[in-house]
């Protein structure tokens, strides 16, 4: 049996250690390693995750710091399953512990709050400086708060357009939902984060709402004229959900002047519309701290295409949504691809070697219609200093049909199938 | 004489070109077909792996979808994007991946 003395004895042993290892750790990140160079990647997600991976693959003596508050990741791709109920929370759910023991990456969750570009250090919120030789900024979003919406507002609309908590409780409220209650979504202005997104949780939610709420109504206000995979979302929707689903363009009836979250009420031109579950997506603009940090032009941060260099701050690549990507939609694809292509520029110049030119990138969006239906729109891309383009006859989208013709029906349930492949492929890419 | 020589070898070194398997371009040009088929073709799921595939049979496959002999889901608007030599390098690099 343990004395008093003798577990006071262990309790301090342990302090000391746990006391030495954090002051060890702290004093290798507040100096360069001894081994040479030294890239920081702020953010763990679809970007910044491979990001981190790719540059110890091409480079495997550079020292990579992945610096992560959230010690689980929840993917915003697969998230519309979870609110429709056909998967659980957990399917979404990654962690950084493979790229911390198998491709030793110095996974740090803290929050970064700045990147000091001429001191070349990232700084965190407790204050830790971590010098370096490259930075990778792969903040995602952030939202704009206007109309009345503002940060606490998620606690009665939820966005759920970052996933994780939002998602449980969006879901949650679906679930609480009456039969023939009324679903609002207000969906956002171009560009944000993952175009089809806003289109595939309608489609799933009626899916949940034919199987269980069959009287409820969707009603869709949305904040442009048109939108991605439009024909072919149209198409599912009548040809799946009857008239389910009303969507107001923001030229008829759609444009959001204010909006109530406590109440759920949304104001727009022509007039009140009142919902039992609200799911406002916000505007949005790059993550803060790439504003910040000096890396913002307008809402996004401006980049060489080739590199993803940014163009304002040098030895700094920004990555992912919060990149000024041109052609290429803000998608987890296109974040994987993007940061694969920086991965392996970073680590050619870290041995002092010139870019690859001109590198290609590739984005596949794989869309749910129903539990069992996928639809796509994918394109490969050419990417200059100053621009990406379309490689020409490239891309394109699924085949428009009916969904009583056999051959649609064979196809849509190939890319349901080939949807769900894609997910678990491309998060083992990432994380595993 | 010595022109046609000089000819010969150049047209023969071109050929050897076009055939020669850059290991930078042929990865970079394959990265992005991880997402569906896995980290190095080693898919995990449903979408076929291609790792390790003999090369020839990989081209030619990424041949027909880019000229229309077969129809698959998205896979001909990705192979469109490739010029035929670029196709060639992609293969060469699943074929020296171990499954």
């Amino acid at each position: 049996m343990m004395n008093r003395r003798h577990f006071n004895k262990v309790l301090l042993g342990a302090t000391a250690l746990s006391f030495a290892a954090c002051s060890s750790m702290k004093q290798s990140l507040g100096e360069m390693p001894e081994s040479g160079d030294r890239v920081v990647v702020v953010g763990g997600g679809f970007g910044g995750a491979t990001a981190a991976k790719y540059i110890k693959r091409f480079s495997p003596e550079t020292e990579v710091v992945l610096v992560e508050m959230n010690k689980v990741y929840h993917t915003c791709p697969f998230g519309n399953t979870v609110l429709a109920g056909i998967n659980d929370i957990s399917y979404i759910r990654h962690d950084y512990k493979t790229l911390e023991k198998k491709y030793k990456i110095k996974v740090v969750h803290k929050k970064a709050s700045k990147v000091d570009g001429k001191a070349k250090k990232v700084i965190l919120e407790d204050g830790t400086m971590i010098p370096y030789t490259k930075a990778v900024v792969a903040p995602g979003i952030d939202f704009k708060f206007e109309k009345g919406y503002e940060a606490d507002s998620e606690m009665y609309a939820p966005h759920a357009y970052k996933a994780g908590p939002q998602t449980t409780l969006l879901r949650k409220q679906l679930e609480e939902m009456k039969d023939g209650g009324t679903f609002v979504m207000v969906a956002p202005q171009n560009p944000f984060r993952c175009p089809p997104g806003p289109y595939e949780r309608i489609s799933l939610i009626a899916d949940y709402f034919k199987k269980n709420k069959p009287n409820s109504k969707i009603v869709i206000l949305d904040q442009k004229g048109k939108f991605s995979k439009q024909g072919l979302f149209t198409e599912a929707w009548e040809n799946l959900y009857g008239e389910m689903i009303d969507w107001r363009s923001v030229e008829f009836g759609g444009k959001c002047e204010k909006v109530d979250p406590r109440n759920r009420v949304v104001t727009t031109d022509e007039g009140d519309v009142k919902a039992d579950v609200l799911n406002y997506i916000p505007n949005q603009k790059a993550g803060q701290i790439a504003f910040d940090s000096g890396l913002t032009k307008g809402d996004w941060c401006p980049v060489n295409r080739m590199t993803w260099e940014s163009s304002l701050v040098s030895e700094v690549y920004v990555i992912g949504d919060a990149s000024i990507a041109s052609a290429m939609p803000k998608s987890g694809f296109s974040a994987n691809s993007q940061a694969k292509v920086a991965a392996l520029q970073i680590s050619r110049a870290l041995k002092g070697k010139g870019p690859v030119t001109p590198p290609k990138l590739a984005n596949t969006c794989y869309s749910l219609v129903s539990e069992e239906y996928g639809i796509t729109v994918a394109a490969v891309y050419e990417a200059f200093p100053d621009k990406i383009v379309k490689v020409k006859g490239s891309g394109g989208l699924s085949p428009m049909g009916s969904y009583k013709d056999e051959k649609i029906i064979s196809m849509r349930l190939q890319e349901g199938a080939f949807a769900r492949g894609w997910y678990k492929n491309q998060t083992q890419d990432i994380f595993r | 004489m010595k022109k046609i020589a000089m000819a010969i070898l150049c047209a023969a070194s071109l050929t050897y070109a076009a055939d020669n398997y850059d290991p930078v371009k042929g990865e970079m040009l394959s990265l992005s077909c991880a997402s569906c088929h896995g980290t190095d073709g080693r898919s995990v799921a449903i979408t076929p792996a291609i790792a390790g595939m003999e090369k020839i049979t990989l081209y030619n496959k990424l041949l027909d979808y880019k000229y229309g002999r077969t129809q698959g889901t998205i896979m001909q608007k990705h192979a469109k994007g490739f010029s035929d030599a670029e196709l060639k390098q992609v293969a060469t690099y699943f074929s020296k991946v171990k499954r």
